[in-house]
């Protein structure tokens, strides 16, 4: 089963080489790390994903980007924004995750939006950097943000992946402790196994049953 | 003054947790202040009242916290929202909890994982750094200059390439 951190940012982007990042998140309880821009490869015994962060303000830029990097190798995120934009980004082929949900709207997600992702096997991602990282109201808004979404997930089941927008090794937390974290905003143990193996599911959907003579 | 039975003291857990990066220099009593800080940020007044978090002991790489019972679950949540001491930045990654300080210490690892060696000049990128190895491949490099200086962590692998 893959236990995978669905977003890291190794140098230059952070201060930790991607080598490093593998060794701790390997240490930590991983066995898989989607990087923006990577390239496939397994360093250390943890296999590195490569991912393309989309973060377009139309749909159909969103499409061009996807044709350009989509490449079946490489996860495809999207950044979310208001509700027709989602739907509309949940309804493009080769979109697998839709990411930064906490920076939108209550609005922005709702049922039509969850049972579209149920269907079409497009991830929700909950990014754990302001709930470790920001204190206050921010932290607040975050957590109250998530809560929602899980209620949302228990009712339709949509895929979730859970990640740490890590950019120093100093910022990776181990399953264990992502796991309590979730707790926070009633997250069962359950769904966060089920979370941290989404990636694996993402790129190799299953599909049909065909019989082979 | 007749000490209280064991019976009416008030339950306490331990919480062993491991510093990185190893040898950070954060001070026992500012770690105390990061942790305090972290459960009254995440869970209120109330709550950190209750779990009444406090630094028992500290090493170069970990630190003893002890809290009422009941309270673990939360400290664990709260001490990995710390992510600064002081103006250093570090990580607490509990590793065990107990209820008696003297199971817990038979937890700690009996070899202390080596000091760093000596910083060695290294280049990196076209910039002069020292370097402290670690146990494995890890490598912490710190860029020479006065102000300014760029903290990176890699691995043994990456300086070769280079």
């Amino acid at each position: 089963m893959t236990v995978a951190d669905t977003c890291i940012h190794p140098y230059p982007a952070g201060d930790s080489s991607l080598r490093r990042m593998a060794v701790e998140a390997g240490e930590l309880g991983f066995d898989t790390i989607v990087v923006p821009d990577g390239t496939p490869l397994i360093s250390s015994g943890v296999r590195v994903i490569p991912a393309a962060l989309i973060a377009e303000e139309s749909v159909r830029a969103v499409s061009g980007q996807i044709k350009k990097r989509g490449n079946g190798q490489s996860l495809v995120m999207v950044n979310a924004g208001e509700n027709g934009f989602n739907r509309a980004v949940l309804n493009l082929k080769g979109v697998h995750v839709l990411r930064n949900l906490h920076l939108t709207r209550k609005q922005s997600f709702d049922h039509i939006c969850a049972r579209l992702a149920a269907d079409r096997g497009v991830a929700v991602d909950l990014d754990f950097y302001p709930v470790i990282h920001t204190t206050g109201r921010t932290r607040q808004r975050v957590l109250v943000r998530f809560g929602e979404l899980i209620r949302i997930y228990s009712r339709y089941r949509f895929p979730l992946t859970l990640s740490s927008n890590a950019r120093s090794v100093l910022d990776l937390r181990s399953v264990e402790e992502i796991t309590l974290l979730c707790s926070l905003f009633g997250m069962e143990e359950d769904d966060v196994e089920a979370a941290l193996s989404t990636v694996g599911d993402l790129l190799n959907p299953p599909g049909p049953v065909r019989v082979v003579p | 003054m007749k000490p209280l039975p064991p019976t009416l003291r008030t339950k306490k857990r331990y919480i062993l947790a491991e510093i990185e990066p190893p040898g950070a220099g954060a001070d026992q009593k500012d770690l105390y202040h990061a942790i305090a800080n972290a459960v009254t940020s995440l869970f209120g007044d109330v709550r950190a009242a209750a779990i009444s978090p406090a630094v028992i002991s500290s090493g170069p790489d970990y630190v003893i916290v002890r809290c009422a019972r009941g309270g673990e679950q939360d400290l664990r949540i709260a001490l990995s929202t710390v992510t600064a001491v002081g103006d250093v930045r570090i990580v607490l990654r509990p590793r065990a909890t107990s209820g008696t300080l003297y199971a817990l210490r038979r937890r700690l690892p009996q070899e202390r994982p080596a000091e760093p060696e000596q910083p060695q000049e290294v280049h990196f990128r076209g910039r002069l750094y020292d370097a402290r190895r670690y146990q494995g491949q890890k490598v912490d490099v710190i860029e020479k200059g006065i102000k300014r200086q760029e903290l990176l962590f890699l691995t043994q692998d990456d300086l070769e390439v280079v």
